[in-house]
């Protein structure tokens, strides 16, 4: 009885990777425990994933 | 005036826009909706023919009359983290604050209704098609029959969910996936399936659109990529994301969408055949453009500050420039 769809679900993969980062209800901002703010390391952000078209699937219908 | 932007603390992409709005010195209050009551408040009142509504986020607080602009980006459920959360909770919380914001003057990235009905992907296809953009040979059915039919014309299929939500009991993912010629169909029956010919890419297309501003980015399928693998999402893949030029005729057609849907954002999905046709698959009317611009460089966020921050045409001048915000 199961929807054809879903004969290809794969189990859905979480991150990993430890944020490295926390909000700031003060600047409405990410920042990491340097102080530096997390959207502003490109490289940070590709590393960690969380910016891709996958993020976010769980709660939201578009990616 | 002051932007709103309704999203989770945790969205480092919205982050990539507000680290924009601050360096124009544009007021902008973020809050997620599911923290109503509790760091979150709102209050309006409608008295003598006039309206007068304010929220509040982490100690501050705005006029909703001062509203420019309201971006819906990726915000909880309201009121899911108060104290006793409930669903009628959500229900009361949600009618009072959207209700409130829909009688603002401010522009939004998406408006709610507009954003609802562009989630549906049957009528982003209808609607593409009308727009003038190639949409690949797509059956939408609950007759194992018709699926039959369908394979027997197109052999090489996939399937994608019609939602594009995943299952979360458990919690699956459900990429666009190829189906075999041989496949037994009879699943059809159980559920709405959405089968699609499969388009022979060379490249994913990512073209994102803020306003009247068209940002492309082209990501080449990898020689030795699996041909199992079609959803770009899912699939390994070491290449990058390049910027890429809109061929005018497309960039026709994603206008006359735009306005169609009434969008003020999107990001659409194309596939790059091997003749270089851009085939539409979706517009995601909120989807992520982080990773475009990280591999890109291409301005998107600050094109989405900038489009926030712009003067709303509507209002008369010498409204602008009143600061609303407050700490």
């Amino acid at each position: 009885m199961q929807p054809f769809a879903l004969n290809y679900a794969r189990p859905a993969v979480e991150l990993e990777v430890t944020i490295p980062y926390a909000y700031d209800s003060g600047l409405q901002l990410n920042v990491l425990l340097d102080g530096r703010i997390a959207a502003c390391d490109h490289g940070l952000m590709r590393e960690l994933g969380t910016t891709t078209s996958t993020a976010g699937s769980k709660t939201h219908f578009d990616d | 005036m002051t932007v709103l932007i309704l999203t989770s603390e945790e969205d480092v992409t919205a982050d990539m826009v507000v680290v924009h709005l601050n360096g124009a010195g544009v007021p902008v209050v973020r809050l997620d909706p599911a923290d109503l009551t509790g760091s979150v408040a709102l209050s309006g009142e409608y008295v003598h023919g006039a309206f007068r509504g304010h929220l509040s986020a982490a100690g501050r607080l705005v006029s909703i009359g001062g509203l420019r602009s309201i971006w819906v980006r990726r915000p909880g459920p309201p009121a899911t983290r108060a104290p006793a959360p409930s669903s009628w909770l959500t229900e009361e919380a949600s009618q009072a604050l959207y209700g409130m914001l829909r009688g603002s003057d401010a522009c939004w990235m998406n408006h709610p209704d507009a954003a609802r009905r562009a989630r549906h992907k049957p009528w982003q296809l209808r609607l593409a098609q009308r727009s003038g953009l190639p949409v690949p040979a797509t059956l939408i059915t609950t007759f194992p029959q018709a699926a039959r039919e369908f394979a027997a014309r197109y052999p090489d299929l996939v399937v994608k969910p019609v939602s594009g939500a995943h299952p979360q009991d458990p919690p699956r993912a459900v990429p666009t996936s190829r189906v075999a010629p041989d496949t037994d169909f009879s699943a059809v029956a159980y559920g709405p399936t959405l089968l699609q010919r499969r388009v022979a890419k060379r490249a994913d297309i990512r073209l994102t659109v803020v306003g009247d501003r068209m940002l492309a980015a082209r990501k080449a399928v990898a020689d030795d990529a699996d041909p199992d693998e079609v959803d770009v999402r899912f699939a390994v893949n070491s290449l990058s994301w390049c910027p890429v030029d809109v061929p005018p005729r497309v960039a026709d057609a994603v206008r006359e969408y735009m306005a169609g849907a009434e969008l003020a954002y999107g990001a659409f999905d194309f596939a790059e055949d091997a003749d270089g046709t851009w085939w539409f698959l979706e517009c995601n009317q909120s989807g992520q453009f982080g990773f475009v611009e990280v591999d890109t460089g291409q301005p998107i966020a600050r094109s989405v500050a900038e489009w926030l921050a712009r003067p709303d045409p509507r209002r008369r001048a010498g409204v602008d420039g009143a600061d609303t915000a407050v700490r």
